[in-house]
């Protein structure tokens, strides 16, 4: 049987001008341009996006901190090979809780040396995971964009759970159940 | 503003409010039945922008006719029957398969664009400023449809067929869309022409051909298909189940 799911993108989110890309979460596209669209939708319905990136989940090369350091020697035995050098960017997951965050630039040959590179340039990065991806496999956002495609959304009003009466009626009378229970 | 004038005036915004909103509630049923996930949001939320381009416009009407804004934009959804809908018949039929919703946002998306673009610098300045606002959103309807309308155009034999077939039917009713109520304020004279230099080379390279012979066009704005007496039967059925209730 063939696969008929369409490729997963990660979807990139820049919250203001100065804040770093972070990993906001997956669409399926069968193209780049259908996946910035997807991930306008799915992501940005809320007013804090100023830049959308999406990059094929398997043009990103990751690695845990685990992975590395049971193999110390292995991040030495890569070398340049004289290859054309290309940019890649260089992601790092700080913490459990926390989404992948952008974290640099890099001039590399592959996703090795680019891994390799991106762990000497930014030492004091303590990464629990890290990606590395060729920005030519991402697909961005315009700052033409901004205005069709993230903007509208300040206009609109968003509720909360705490907005739905239902809801917040339903708590109500289980918290009040639960206060006559322990009484 | 003289009488003839706020008369007219009245249709086009009661012409474009309805055409908004009967879209809005076609394109809502696609809700939890989209082909995939990220589509059934973002079609979701294309159907609630339609809606909310709706309520914009039976808001100024409210204005025009010194009505309050929001009862009278429920008494226009909720407690009107067919037959005083001035939608075009486009909107009203059937969602179809995906190619037909596809195809006829995209026509219509278009069509708004320019005639938005238009709205944008007319003298009646209400209208201009929703015109500009709404023309934001209405970019990347846009976006979104051509998108969809040169893959389904162009990806297999079956899409192609169908996206065709929706073609052979929606075009005869887009052309109604230009019929809208004569408006003093701005001269939409030259949309039909501007509409088809964008949308036929458009959809030609999706290798899709408008037809060329068609039946029948759609007439007055007066006259409805069997569907919208349907439709507003899903629409109204619990506003009017009791008229006082507050929501």
């Amino acid at each position: 049987m063939t696969d008929t799911q369409w490729p997963r993108y990660m979807v990139l989110h820049q919250a203001k001008e100065g804040a770093p890309h972070q990993h906001a979460g997956t669409v399926h596209a069968p193209d780049s341009e259908m996946a910035l669209l997807n991930a306008r939708d799915v992501f940005v319905r809320r007013p804090d996006c100023i830049s959308l990136w999406v990059v094929r989940a398997d043009a990103i090369f990751a690695k845990t901190q685990e992975e590395l350091a049971l193999n110390p020697g292995w991040l030495e035995s890569i070398s340049a090979d004289g290859q054309p050098a290309e940019k890649y960017y260089f992601f790092a997951k700080l913490t459990q809780k926390a989404q992948f965050t952008y974290i640099g630039e890099i001039e590399a040959e592959n996703p090795l040396h680019a891994l390799k590179i991106g762990l000497q340039q930014y030492p004091d990065v303590k990464g629990l995971v890290w990606w590395v991806f060729p920005a030519d496999a991402v697909l961005k956002s315009t700052p033409e964009d901004i205005e069709a495609m993230f903007a509208p959304a300040i206009t609109k009003d968003f509720r909360d759970q705490t907005n739905f009466h239902t809801l917040s009626i339903l708590r109500k009378l289980m918290h009040a159940k639960e206060e006559i229970h322990e009484s | 503003m003289n009488p003839e004038l706020q008369q007219a005036l009245s249709n086009y915004l009661l012409a474009m409010a309805d055409d908004e909103l009967i879209l809005g509630h076609r394109n809502s049923e696609w809700c939890g039945h989209a082909p995939i996930i990220e589509e059934d949001i973002a079609f979701a939320n294309i159907a609630l922008d339609e809606i909310g381009h709706a309520i914009i416009w039976y808001e100024l009407l409210a204005d025009l006719q010194s009505e309050e804004r929001e009862a009278f934009a429920n008494r226009m959804v909720y407690f009107r029957d067919a037959a005083d809908f001035r939608c075009a018949q486009m909107v009203e039929l059937p969602k179809g398969d995906w190619a037909f919703t596809m195809l006829r946002q995209y026509l219509f998306d278009q069509f708004e664009m320019l005639r938005l673009e238009k709205l944008a610098v007319s003298n009646y300045a209400p209208i201009a400023e929703a015109a500009t606002k709404i023309l934001k959103e209405e970019r990347y309807h846009l976006r979104h449809t051509k998108a969809w309308v040169r893959r389904l155009g162009l990806g297999t034999a079956e899409s192609h067929r169908r996206m065709q077939t929706a073609l052979n039917q929606l075009w005869p009713y887009g052309q109604q869309l230009f019929e809208i109520p004569p408006a003093i304020l701005l001269d939409v004279s030259d949309l039909q022409m501007v509409f088809q230099e964008q949308v036929v080379p458009y959809l030609h390279e999706a290798d899709l051909n408008v037809p060329t012979q068609f039946g029948p066009l759609p007439q007055s704005r007066e006259a409805h298909t069997e569907y919208l007496p349907l439709l507003l039967n899903d629409l109204q059925q619990v506003a009017r189940l009791d008229m006082a209730a507050k929501w």
